[in-house]
């Protein structure tokens, strides 16, 4: 005999009962439904968090607005690195600037060819840097490594190097320091030390002094 | 009533997703930072191999690192004893400073900013102070004057300590320091 000719068997008087029995158990049962669907849909939830976040945080570099290297694009184009302590009028200071310290910024863009920095050495110590577009540092070397007072590099693409490389003669080495950018567009940062608050003008004048300018 | 679900989904990812990846870059990350002591600093911030967490946080403003090569910057924001910086305090940084070609060491306020007090002096560099017998450094943090290095701090609030440390070997290897490596910061007294 089946199940359901059983039930049939059940007399009319008990129906209603057994049906208030089996109510909290339907309430129960699609209550846990609900729950676990609610579950999964947060873990789907928190999953896509997971990869908006991490998106949104690669991202920001490239999509910024408000970094160095867009704020002081300006700044460079006539051949020697502009003063940045202070900015020129109109501009946003350094963030996190050092009060002993002078820095002078000339922007970059490679796409009309790499960009050769010339530098001379003095009694104050002497960093220079290139920071790309977005954040971050390229390249940093200080007067330390001056041949004869003078520090001087080339920054380019790599598509430019390779470029370079396969115009150089063969079997002769290049005396030229070569410096890869990631990015087309970026800043080169001439940061002077003020030891003693009166060398800040010979400071100034060595880290706007960096020449900067087409490589050829 | 498939599109409530998909809403939740996606109300929860993008805004949970939008609003950790702005708190992880409002300030200095937690990533790839070295504590030693008191002093934090983050080694890879002017190094090619940046995380994307420093990189975001740098992209968001107009910050100039020092390079790897160039110099390292560490940052107080405790003294030694773990307490908050308070400019309600005196505080005594002495002590001795890594291999450098030379050092400053700065007061800013909790943002990195300059302090704007009355007196132009927000920090000394190694070829400033003047030393003791022994040759190191012992500057004294106070809002009213102090006999020898004197570094004048606001009325109240909280501050930072910065110290740069120029053309230093150690800029790739920070977090290797010894806390007796950094200068000292201990809290004379408070009003």
């Amino acid at each position: 005999m089946s199940a359901i000719d059983d039930s049939l068997m059940v007399p009319a008087a008990e129906q209603p009962a057994a049906r208030a029995r089996a109510l909290p158990r339907r309430l129960l049962s699609r209550l846990g439904s609900g729950l676990l669907r609610l579950v999964l849909l947060t873990l789907a939830g928190l999953l896509l968090a997971g990869i908006v976040h991490i998106v949104t945080v690669l991202r920001i570099p490239v999509l910024a607005t408000h970094d160095a290297a867009t704020v002081y694009a300006a700044l460079g184009a006539n051949g020697h690195a502009d003063l940045a302590t202070p900015p020129p009028a109109g501009l946003p200071a350094i963030l996190d600037g050092a009060p002993n310290s002078v820095a002078a910024v000339c922007s970059y863009d490679l796409a009309a060819g790499p960009l050769r920095v010339v530098a001379r050495t003095g009694s104050l110590p002497l960093g220079l840097t290139v920071h790309r577009r977005g954040g971050g540092v390229a390249y940093a070397i200080t007067d330390r490594a001056a041949i004869r007072g003078v520090l001087e590099f080339v920054v380019m693409t790599q598509e430019q190097l390779d470029e370079r490389l396969a115009n150089d003669e063969e079997g002769e080495t290049s005396r030229e320091l070569r410096v890869i950018s990631p990015s087309l567009q970026g800043l080169v940062v001439a940061r002077v030390v003020v030891s003693r608050a009166f060398d800040r003008s010979e400071a100034e004048a060595l880290a706007t002094g960096v020449a900067c300018g087409m490589a050829d | 009533m498939r599109v409530l679900p998909l809403a939740y989904v996606i109300a929860l990812g993008a805004g949970l997703g939008l609003v950790s990846a702005r708190y992880a870059v409002a300030e200095r990350p937690w990533f790839g930072r070295a504590q030693v002591g008191a002093w934090t600093s983050w080694p890879n911030s002017g190094a090619r191999d940046i995380d994307p967490y420093m990189r975001a946080y740098l992209a968001r403003g107009v910050h100039l690192p020092l390079g790897a090569g160039e110099g390292l910057e560490l940052i107080a924001k405790e003294d030694d004893a773990g307490q908050g910086l308070d400019a309600r305090c005196r505080y005594l940084v002495s002590g001795a400073t890594p291999p450098a070609r030379g050092w400053s060491l700065g007061v800013t306020d909790p943002s990195g900013r300059s302090l704007q007090l009355p007196i132009e002096r927000e920090s000394f560099t190694d070829a400033e102070i003047v030393r003791g017998e022994r040759g190191g450094m012992r500057i004294a943090l106070a809002t009213t004057p102090e006999t020898g290095n004197w570094l004048p701090l606001p009325a109240g609030g909280r501050f930072q300590l910065r110290l740069r440390l120029y053309d230093t070997p150690i800029s790739s290897h920070a977090g290797e320091l010894r806390p007796d490596a950094l200068p000292r910061i201990t809290r004379t007294d408070c009003r």
